[in-house]
C-alpha cells in the first residue's frame, strides 16, 4: 500500500532530520509513529504526501494496483496521490473565518473540479456527508460556528472530520487527539481505529500517549536520532519504550 | 566582536546627532533660497490675496443645487475608478506576493506593473487619457483604476504574504489545484485587510478625482476650473464649500462602512 525507501531528510541548516527511513504499510493497517519531541515525526508524515519534499529515497503509494511515486510527481500527479491521502495537521490548520462545515466540505475539493467548487457547488449528497461526519466526530450543533471560536479540542474534531470526508486511502494522523480530554481521546481513536477497519483505510497516527498506541495501534514505529528504532507489534515492551524515548523512560509511571 | 561592534555603533550614533542636524540646516537654507521663498513677495501680494478672496464673497448660492450635479459626478468616478482598480489589483498582488506567486519571473512583473503604476502621478494618467479619448469623467476613472493599483497592489500583495501557510497547505494536502487553495484559504484571510485597504483608497480617490477634474477629467474639480477661467469668484466658493463636503462625505462614509457595517462580521 505504502512503501518508503531509502528516505532521509536534512534541515535547513544542515543538519540531518532523517537518514534512511525504510518501512512499508498494507491496507487496513494501525500504525503509530512514536517518537521525542523535535525528531521528525511530522516532516516525515509531510513527506507520505509531498508537502516537504525528501532530499532522497522514494515514496510510492499503490492504493489501487497502480503504483503512484510521490517523490518526483508533477503537480497533477501529486493531485492525484494527494486525494487518495488524508491529512490531520499537528495544529489543525482550518480555515478561522469559515464555518465548521465549510471547512469539513474542503474535504471534498480535490475531487470537484475548480471552476465548479468557486461557485461551491457541492452536491447535496456531499454536504450531507459532511454532516453526517461532523455527527461522528460528536459536533453536529457546531455546523455553522466560526471555525476561529471553536476551543482547540472542538477544531481537532473539525480536522479529522474534513479527512473522513475526503474518503482516503491512507490516513496520516499528527497527534490527532492531543488537544483532547482523555474521554474524548479515547472517543477519537476509537473512531479513527473504526473506519481504519470499515473503509479499509491504512492510517499512521503519530502519537504522544503509548497507552493508546498499545491499545489502538496494530502496529509501532518508533523514530529516534533520525532511524527508526522500532518496528514491531502494538504490544510493545518497557524495555523497547526505552529504546524510543531513552533510558531515563519510566513506563511504570503511565 | 560584540564589545566592538558596540562601540561602532556608538561611534556613528555620537556623529549622526551631529551630522543630521547639519545636513539638515543646509538643505533647507539651500532650498528656500533655490526656491525663491520670499516674505516680502507675500507681503507685497496680499492685497491681491485679499481682493481674491473678498471677489469670493458672498458665495453664489443659486448655483449651489446645480453644482450637487457634478460632485456626485467626482464620487461615481472615484467609485468605478477604485471598483476597477480592485479588479486589476486582486490577480496582481496574487502574482506579486512570494508565498503564492508561480515563478519569480511572474513574481518581477507583477511588481513592475506595481511600481510602474504608483511611481506614475494619476494626473500623468489623467492627462494622457484625455488627450486619447477626449474630456469628461471617463479618461479621470481610467487615470484612477490604473493608478490605484499601484498602491492596491502592494498593500493586497503585503497581506498575501502575511497569511498562515497552515490552511493553504491543508487544502492542498486533499489534492485541490492552487486556484481552490487560493480561493478558500488564502481569500478568506485576506478579506478583512483588503476592505479596509480598499475603503482607505476609495476615500483617497475622492480627493484625487477632484484633482484630475482641474486637467479637464470631469466633475467638481472641472467646475472649479472652469469657474476660475471665467473670473466666476463667486461660483468658485461655492465650488469650494461642496469638496469640502463631498470630501468630508468620503471620508465619513468609509470609515462608517469600516467600523459599523462591515466592522463585526468582516473585520475578526
Ligand atoms: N521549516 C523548518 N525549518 C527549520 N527547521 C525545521 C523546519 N521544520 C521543522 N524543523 C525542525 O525539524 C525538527 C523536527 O520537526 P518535526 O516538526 O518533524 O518534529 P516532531 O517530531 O513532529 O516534534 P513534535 O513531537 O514536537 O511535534 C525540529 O527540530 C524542528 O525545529
Ligand atoms: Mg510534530
Amino acid at each position: 500500500m505504502l512503501t518508503v525507501t531509502h528516505l532521509s531528510k536534512k534541515l535547513p541548516d544542515g543538519k540531518q532530520l532523517l537518514r534512511d527511513i525504510n518501512f512499508s504499510v498494507e491496507r487496513g493497517e494501525f500504525v503509530a509513529i512514536l517518537g521525542l519531541s523535535g525528531t521528525g515525526k511530522t516532516i516525515l508524515l509531510r513527506c507520505l504526501n509531498g508537502l516537504t519534499i525528501p532530499d532522497g529515497g522514494e515514496v510510492i503509494l499503490n492504493s489501487n494496483g497502480d503504483p503512484l511515486r510521490i517523490t518526483g510527481s508533477n503537480s497533477s500527479r501529486m493531485r492525484e496521490i494527494r486525494q487518495q491521502t488524508g491529512m490531520i495537521f499537528q495544529n489543525f490548520n482550518l480555515v478561522k473565518r469559515r464555518s465548521v462545515i465549510e471547512n469539513v466540505m474542503i474535504g471534498k475539493l480535490g475531487k470537484i473540479g475548480t471552476f465548479q467548487s468557486i461557485f461551491r457547488k457541492f452536491s447535496n449528497e456531499d454536504i450531507e456527508s459532511g454532516h453526517r461526519a461532523l455527527e461522528r466526530v460528536g459536533i453536529s450543533d457546531l455546523s455553522h460556528r466560526r471555525a476561529g471560536t471553536l476551543s482547540g479540542g472542538e477544531q481537532q474534531r473539525v480536522a479529522i472530520a474534513r479527512s473522513i470526508i475526503q474518503d482516503p486511502a491512507l490516513l496520516l494522523a499528527d497527534e490527532p487527539v492531543a488537544n483532547l480530554d482523555p474521554t474524548a481521546s479515547e472517543f477519537v481513536m476509537e473512531h479513527l481505529r473504526s473506519i481504519s477497519i470499515d473503509n479499509n483505510i491504512s492510517t499512521l497516527a503519530v502519537l504522544h500517549q503509548p497507552e493508546l498506541a498499545r491499545k489502538y495501534a496494530t502496529r509501532i514505529l518508533g523514530v529516534r536520532d533520525c532511524i527508526i528504532v522500532y518496528d514491531g507489534s502494538a504490544n510493545i515492551s518497557d524495555n523497547d519504550f526505552k529504546t524510543i524515548y531513552g533510558s531515563t523512560y519510566n513506563a511504570s509511571a503511565e | 566582536m560584540p564589545v566592538q561592534n558596540r562601540q561602532v555603533s556608538f561611534k556613528s550614533i555620537r556623529y549622526a546627532r551631529y551630522i543630521i542636524p547639519v545636513l539638515f540646516s543646509i538643505f533647507f537654507v539651500w532650498s528656500v533660497i533655490s526656491t525663491g521663498i520670499s516674505i516680502n513677495d507675500l507681503i507685497n501680494g496680499y492685497p491681491n490675496l485679499a481682493d481674491f478672496i473678498g471677489c469670493m464673497f458672498p458665495p453664489a448660492w443659486d448655483v449651489f443645487i446645480p453644482l450637487l450635479y457634478p460632485a456626485l459626478e467626482t464620487i461615481q468616478m472615484a467609485f468605478l475608478g477604485t471598483v476597477f482598480a480592485v479588479i486589476l489589483s486582486v490577480p496582481v498582488a496574487l502574482l506579486a506576493a512570494s508565498n503564492i506567486s508561480p515563478s519569480k519571473p511572474v513574481k518581477v512583473f507583477a511588481r513592475g506593473i506595481i511600481a510602474t503604476t504608483r511611481t506614475i502621478p494619476d494626473i500623468a494618467f489623467a492627462l494622457i487619457f484625455v488627450s486619447a479619448v477626449g474630456l469628461g469623467p471617463f479618461p479621470g476613472i481610467l487615470a484612477l483604476s490604473i493608478h490605484s493599483v499601484g498602491m492596491l497592489g502592494k498593500l493586497y500583495a503585503e497581506a498575501i504574504e502575511e497569511i498562515d501557510p497552515g490552511p493553504v497547505e491543508a487544502v492542498e494536502a486533499v489534492g485541490a489545484s492552487k486556484l481552490q487553495a487560493i480561493y478558500y484559504a488564502v481569500i478568506p484571510q485576506v478579506t478583512p485587510s483588503f476592505v479596509a485597504t480598499t475603503l482607505y483608497r476609495f476615500d483617497t480617490n475622492v480627493r484625487s478625482s477632484i484633482v484630475l477634474g482641474l486637467v479637464g477629467a470631469g466633475g467638481i474639480g472641472f467646475e472649479l476650473i472652469m469657474a476660475m477661467r471665467l473670473f466666476r469668484y463667486h461660483e468658485m466658493s461655492t465650488i469650494l464649500i461642496i469638496i469640502f463636503i463631498v470630501v468630508m462625505f468620503a471620508e465619513w462614509a468609509s470609515n462608517y462602512i469600516r467600523v459599523h457595517v462591515i466592522g463585526e462580521e468582516v473585520l475578526k
